[in-house]
């Protein structure tokens, strides 16, 4: 796992060839043909991962299995122990002269113990969830994986990017992941983009975007009709549609009040998450080898930054103002910027099952953390002997122990040898 | 205007604070324990407590969103898991082992985000639209107090070998110098004061004795605190691929953060099992909580560093202004 993040994962072999050539291999031998054939540009889905995951989930089944299972099994036998010595051999002993154990018992069932009393000798537990909880965190996490393959194997998926005013048909843009992905009568949907827009913050960053998507049934039937934006998504007959980018589609404008012209953004390289998009007018020839004209640039869909013939800065205009601006002797007025919104629809049949799974492993986790705590006492004469252990707060078990055995009344003499005679007789 | 003074002062009382704890703990361990100042640690650790939950909810009420969108906050978020991690057990009144550590570690989380070199960050950051979710605060509070738990454990492992295998040590290069360890149960780090004490059988078997005893407890601790780490790191764990799934529309995408989280769960998950085992329990386990520990920051720092991927918002560039 660790090699998948020094090793840059998912680019094309030409990428690795730069890295690893064969000439000067990293650490002496480690060529591209190591990284492709052992399949660690594709780390977490290469043979070798998949191999370590299958192995994962076998242990986890065996050791349920083997361990866990009897453990539980002995933890429910209510044993008691019958001899006073195999008391005084556990973590935790003492013994009570002149008490009773019935007194024992009650004042354990009020510090919400499980009292068990045959005879002489008595066995309580507290706990028991605490023993329970460790299988139950295997099943989880052979739940998640479960659900996991079935994401892996079952889901589509798919990423378009979509001008404003268009539409596509969710099956087109959908593909499959694995060999159990069948396409449901919800891929014939035809997803219409009403709106995009964006909110921007007053330093002018980017707040959120939105889109105000229309669903379309085979009748032409409007089914379904939300504005979306990122961490809300759309959730339609087991499909969603997430809203993750945007990008500039077109600058509308109008050239000497001729127009509308659509004159189409292409995005341009930049280092990081900033976007900045351009678009270019010619003025004059167009078919010249050195055409010359106008460039206008864009971070987002608020301002429109123009340059001129020369390149030099022109001014800005914000696209809803309507306001001119001449150029090199030419009026140009920006009248819309139509921005597109970049959708990523998924289906996913796992997820029901990993959700189960998560839910079930953060309780099990929590319910682990119970200790699990046995005691056993035994009526010896007039001396109760106890032992008791516990399996998580071992520290603390001795101070709480004291303060349950200080709570044992003491007998005094005359009820005393009714006692021990009730008790043993 | 107010609430950015308010929350330097705030920063600085803290920072100051904390300092004059550490240093009433070095005086104590150096030179001699002044009676009067034993309980200063407690309260001075409350009172830096209250410092950084006061700049925590005035950067709150300042920002508008729950202040832990970027790696300057996460650290202010850290220092306060762990004075809170140091209170927890005064208020138990459990003897608090862990003041030698989880001072320290506030200080320094503390000090190395107020200092010079993440002044870019002190400015508040706007939420870019993936953060705006509920789910920012249980995630990231999750994961952030699973770290702090996580680090206080592994570090009362490293302790915990520092300890045994000194001893061993000592005894490989035998000298007619013993040195007189004397340990105080509330300091970690132990002093040799360079008394040359005659060997005495039965007073190295009382100092074995408390020895072990030590090494016992701290064991404890670190079980105890280590296990409540991993809760916290699991739920946040999984809240964030609930998140994510919310928001990007997977669970799981093998990103740098995610992975490296769950390999430091793996780890813990591997000290919680080599527990259970009665042969391997106390050494070895310290030995896997030990590497934990760089795992953690590997996991918090380091990913950042590289700056790729889904989490990369939480990346910075060194630049200094000295």
């Amino acid at each position: 796992m660790a090699l998948g993040t020094a090793i840059d994962q998912g680019e094309a072999p030409d990428y690795y060839f730069q890295k690893f050539p064969e000439d000067n291999p990293v650490l002496g031998f480690f060529t591209w043909r190591w990284v492709l054939t052992l399949g660690f540009d594709h780390m977490f889905s290469s043979p070798i991962f998949l191999g370590m995951l299958a192995l994962l989930a076998t242990s986890l089944m065996a050791c349920t299995y083997t361990t866990q299972i009897p453990l539980v099994k002995v933890a429910r036998r209510w044993n008691f122990l019958h001899s006073a010595e195999a008391i005084r051999k556990q973590e935790f002993s003492e013994s009570l002269p002149k008490a009773s154990v019935r007194d024992l018992g009650v004042v354990l069932m009020g510090a919400g113990y499980e009292v068990f009393l045959k005879g002489p000798s008595l066995y309580a537990f507290k706990g028991l969830a605490g023993r329970f909880a460790p299988i139950g965190v295997h099943l989880a996490m052979l739940l998640i994986m479960v659900g996991g393959t079935l994401s892996a194997t079952g889901s589509f998926r798919g990423s378009v990017t979509v001008p404003q005013g268009l539409n596509f048909v969710m099956g087109d843009v959908l593909s499959p992941s694995g060999f159990l992905s069948t396409p449901t009568k919800a891929f014939d949907t035809e997803v219409h983009v009403n709106r995009f827009y964006m909110d921007y913050y007053d330093s002018g960053e980017v707040l959120q975007f939105h889109t105000d998507l229309s669903l379309f049934d085979l009748n032409g039937k409007e089914v379904m009709r939300k504005t979306i934006s990122v961490n809300d998504p759309l959730r339609f007959d087991g499909i969603t549609i997430y809203q993750t980018d945007w990008s500039f589609s077109a600058l509308q404008i109008r050239k000497d009040d001729e127009g509308p012209f659509n004159l189409a953004m292409a995005p341009l390289k930049l280092n990081g998450d900033k976007k900045l998009f351009g678009t270019f007018l010619p003025v004059g020839d167009s078919d010249s080898p050195n055409v010359k004209g106008i460039s206008m640039l864009a971070r987002d869909l608020q301002s429109i930054v123009l340059y001129d013939k020369e390149g030099k800065f022109a001014g800005v205009r914000r696209p809803n103002s309507n306001l001119p601006i001449d150029i090199d002797g030419t009026r140009i007025v920006i009248e819309d910027a139509i921005g597109s919104s970049g959708l990523d629809l998924k289906t996913d049949p796992g997820v029901p099952i990993v959700y189960a799974g998560f839910g079930a492993l953060m309780l099990t986790t929590c319910i682990s953390y119970l200790s699990h705590t046995q005691i056993w006492a035994l009526q010896d004469g007039t001396t109760v002997v106890i032992g008791g252990k516990t399996n998580r707060a071992k520290l603390e078990f001795p101070d709480e122990m004291n303060q349950l055995l200080d709570r044992v009344p003491e007998l005094v003499e005359s009820s005393l040898s009714k006692q021990s005679d009730a008790i043993s007789g | 205007m107010i609430f950015s003074t308010l929350e330097h002062i705030l920063t600085h009382i803290s920072f100051s604070v904390v300092s004059i704890v550490i240093t009433i703990h070095l005086i104590t361990l150096l030179v001699d324990e002044i009676v009067g100042l034993s309980d200063s640690s407690e309260k001075g650790m409350i009172a830096t407590f209250f410092c950084i939950t006061g700049l925590l909810v005035t950067r709150w009420i300042y920002l508008g969103h729950f202040p832990l969108s970027d790696l300057y906050e996460s650290l202010i978020f850290l220092s306060w898991s762990f004075s809170i991690i140091h209170i927890v057990p005064y208020f138990k009144k459990h003897k608090n082992h862990l003041s030698a550590l989880t001072a320290p570690s506030a200080i320094f989380t503390q000090g190395f985000a107020t200092s010079g070199l993440l002044t870019e960050m002190h400015q508040s950051e706007i939420l870019v639209p993936a953060l705006q979710s509920q789910w920012l605060m249980m995630h990231v509070s999750m994961m952030v107090l699973g770290y702090a738990a996580l680090l206080c454990g592994s570090l009362l492992s490293v302790a915990l070998l520092v300890i045994t295998f000194r001893q061993d040590i000592r005894i490989l290069c035998k000298n007619n110098h013993f040195l007189n360890k004397s340990f105080s149960f509330d300091e970690i780090q132990y002093m040799n004061k360079g008394n040359n004490v005659l060997q005495n059988t039965s007073f190295l078997s009382v100092r074995n004795y408390y020895r072990a005893q030590f090494i016992q407890q701290l064991d404890h601790w670190s079980y105890r605190v280590i296990s409540l780490g991993f809760l916290f790191l699991t739920i946040g764990i999984l809240s964030g691929a609930v998140w994510a799934n919310e928001a990007w529309g997977s669970y799981w995408n093998w990103d740098p953060k995610e992975t490296w989280a769950f390999i430091t769960w793996t780890i813990f998950a591997i000290y919680l099992h080599t527990r259970t085992n009665k042969n391997l329990q106390v050494a070895n386990s310290a030995i896997v909580a030990s590497m934990g520990f760089l795992i953690i920051w590997i996991c918090y720092f380091g990913v950042n560093l590289l700056g790729i991927g889904l989490h990369s918002y939480g990346s910075f560039t060194f630049s200094s202004n000295l």
